[in-house]
């Protein structure tokens, strides 16, 4: 005969099986993430973020449908659509004004601060920057060029029709190589009307969107120089393309990787301890090699093909200049209509 | 002795009406013909001349798990909406037509609506619904997303099919003797469904090919095939781009011919 205690004990043991994976659900936390997409979201999917799970036992939601920020500022700000922005620093800039992002993280939330390059956390970044790439000239190999050695070398009349750069309200490197005409031409990077001016001496000039298209218009030929960061290059290293990468003598522009926290996150914890393993040596070493990105953490050791070529040193790193996207984006408007009605036609 | 051969006289008319057929069908078929190109090109990135037939690029959109999920994904959804839109937009066009409703114009003009506001404040103004409700971003909110934007195109073909209809075959039949429902069932329903389907087919397309409205609503592991080819042409702009299109253009043609054979959309070249 059964029981009455028996029945009770069934009871609750299968009540508590029952209900046990919305319990373990329950105690999984989700990190939601921006991530890139290519070679670099197959490494993050692929290895990165598996890896990430099983350490801290959560669950990593990483969005690579663009775009990140419109689909951020439309999301409750106590309940943001992502713990971590992974964005390029101009959008990082436009975040922090908008209260969407912290302003800045210490080592005490993320301890791999404490071994990073001074540009990963300098004052032109909102965040930490996890990467760099160098913002320099991309050229054909097979067209008789000499390797550029100035950002003026882009205006060779030679090169009319066959330069290439990026449309200015839409492409952070476009945005960075009017700034860099300005310190070329003019008296620095803000020197808006000295910029205007280079510019236009440019004409024609084909312009693109997205930094792939760049990459592709080099290797079809359609551009025998162009505006281009140096993984954008690098990356087709072995494949017989020909195709180089020049560092101009006046420095390279910062594309830096920046990661940040949201505000209103519920499991800020586990979004710092994501930037934590982002800056890890090993980490940082995979994407870096799979991506041609120069790497914020100083300890890392590159393979030799990679440290020769990218910002692996102090004295290489110095060649680099970071923009002030926060004056950039303040006079944004005006600046897209004055280059769309200067590049017009 | 031959006879003599009868020569049409020269008309300039049907002539300038074969001109611009022609050229309309050249502008709508070279950008295909140039997408298949660049599929078959075996180069790494999109050129012209191509320099020779490979497949490479299909086998790397078929072999591509992200590809594949979304265009499941994008199959998935897009059925829904063709049978949500026929559903709903054949019963809101029966009603306008037939249902003698006050402010019919206000609801035509109502429910056409999706089609005049852009596509991208639709997907944004739904999201953060979507967000504040604290639904999140199900793929049953992105069905409901695209139905939105694809019923006006069931209701417009299908009040085309109804403005022709002769009624007297209804009355006729519930003269004889049925009742509303089979008049509906029998009558009806068979002599208005070119129009519906034809607007189911436009619904299926529209859905298959959504953008705007599917860049805010879908999830992380959840993309549609359109979101997807456009966040893969910003890190790597080579040939699975153009082989992605024309998979896409090949199911959509094949959608159309299914339909044809089963319910002979024949009929709807007349609306």
């Amino acid at each position: 005969m059964i029981k009455r205690r028996t029945v009770l004990h069934g009871t609750v043991a299968a009540a508590a099986m029952l209900g046990a994976p919305s319990i373990l659900h329950a105690q999984t936390k989700t990190l939601k993430i921006t991530t890139w997409g290519g070679k670099w979201g197959e490494i993050m999917k692929g290895t990165v973020l598996p890896a990430f799970e099983k350490e801290f036992k959560c669950t990593v939601q990483a969005d690579q449908a663009f775009p990140y920020v419109p689909k951020l500022q439309a999301s409750p700000k106590n309940d943001p659509l992502y713990d971590v922005l992974h964005t390029n620093s101009n959008e990082q800039w436009n975040c922090v004004v908008q209260g969407l992002v912290l302003d800045k993280i210490s080592a005490k939330d993320v301890p791999n601060i404490a071994d990073v390059y001074p540009w990963s956390v300098s004052d032109k970044i909102v965040g930490v920057a996890i990467f760099t790439s160098a913002i320099g000239l991309g050229f054909r190999t097979d067209k008789g060029l000499a390797k550029p050695s100035s950002w003026k070398d882009l205006a060779d009349p030679k090169l009319a029709g066959a330069r290439g750069s990026y449309i200015i309200p839409v492409n952070s490197l476009g945005q960075c190589h009017l700034m860099m005409l300005g310190k070329v031409y003019g008296k620095g990077l803000q020197d808006l009307d000295a910029a205007y001016k280079a510019l236009e001496q440019l004409k024609p000039i084909k312009l693109v969107d997205f930094t792939g298209q760049m990459e592709k218009m080099l290797l079809a030929g359609e551009v025998s120089m162009g505006v281009i960061h140096d993984s954008g290059v690098y990356r087709y290293d072995g494949q017989n393309q020909p195709v180089d990468f020049a560092s101009p003598s006046e420095g390279v522009l910062a594309l830096e990787q920046v990661l940040n926290v949201t505000p209103g996150s519920k499991v800020k914890e586990l979004a710092f301890a994501y930037i934590d393993y982002m800056l890890r040596p090993d980490v940082q070493k995979l994407l870096a090699e799979g991506v041609w990105y120069s790497t914020a953490n100083k300890k890392v050791k590159l393979d030799a093909k990679y440290d020769a070529k990218l910002l692996t040193t102090e004295a290489k790193v110095a060649t680099l200049i970071q923009p002030d996207w926060k004056w950039y984006n303040a006079r944004k408007e005006d600046i897209d209509a004055r280059v769309t009605r200067l590049l017009r036609g | 002795m031959s006879a003599p051969r009868n020569r049409q006289p020269f008309d300039i008319g049907r002539a300038a009406y074969l001109a611009v057929n022609g050229l309309m069908l050249f502008f709508l078929l070279v950008p295909i013909a140039i997408v298949l190109v660049f599929a078959l090109n075996p180069t790494p990135y999109i050129s012209f001349p191509p320099v020779g037939v490979s497949l490479r690029w299909f086998q790397k959109f078929f072999a591509g798990a992200d590809f594949m999920n979304a265009l499941t994904l994008s199959l998935w959804v897009a059925a829904c909406v063709l049978v949500l839109s026929v559903l709903i937009g054949g019963a809101c066009a029966l009603a306008l037509a037939r249902g003698h409703l006050p402010g019919r114009a206000f609801l035509t003009a109502f429910f056409m609506s999706p089609l005049m506001l852009p596509a991208i404040l639709t997907g944004l103004a739904l999201f953060q619904a979507y967000l504040l409700a604290g639904i999140g971003r199900p793929v049953w909110g992105l069905i409901m997303a695209h139905t939105l934007v694809a019923v006006p195109y069931v209701i417009r073909t299908t009040l085309a099919v109804l403005h022709n209809f002769d009624r007297r075959i209804e009355e006729a039949a519930a003269v004889l003797g049925a009742g509303p429902v089979r008049v509906f069932f029998e009558v009806t329903l068979p002599l208005i469904r070119p129009g519906v389907f034809a607007g189911g087919v436009f619904a299926f397309i529209v859905s298959f090919d959504q953008f705007p409205v599917s860049l805010f609503l879908v999830v992380p592991k959840g993309e549609t095939l359109p979101v997807v080819l456009f966040n893969y042409m910003k890190f790597d702009l080579d040939g699975a781009i153009a082989a992605a299109s024309m998979v896409s253009i090949l199911l959509a043609l094949s959608v159309v011919l299914v339909l044809e054979r089963l319910i002979g959309l024949k009929a709807y070249v007349k609306l």
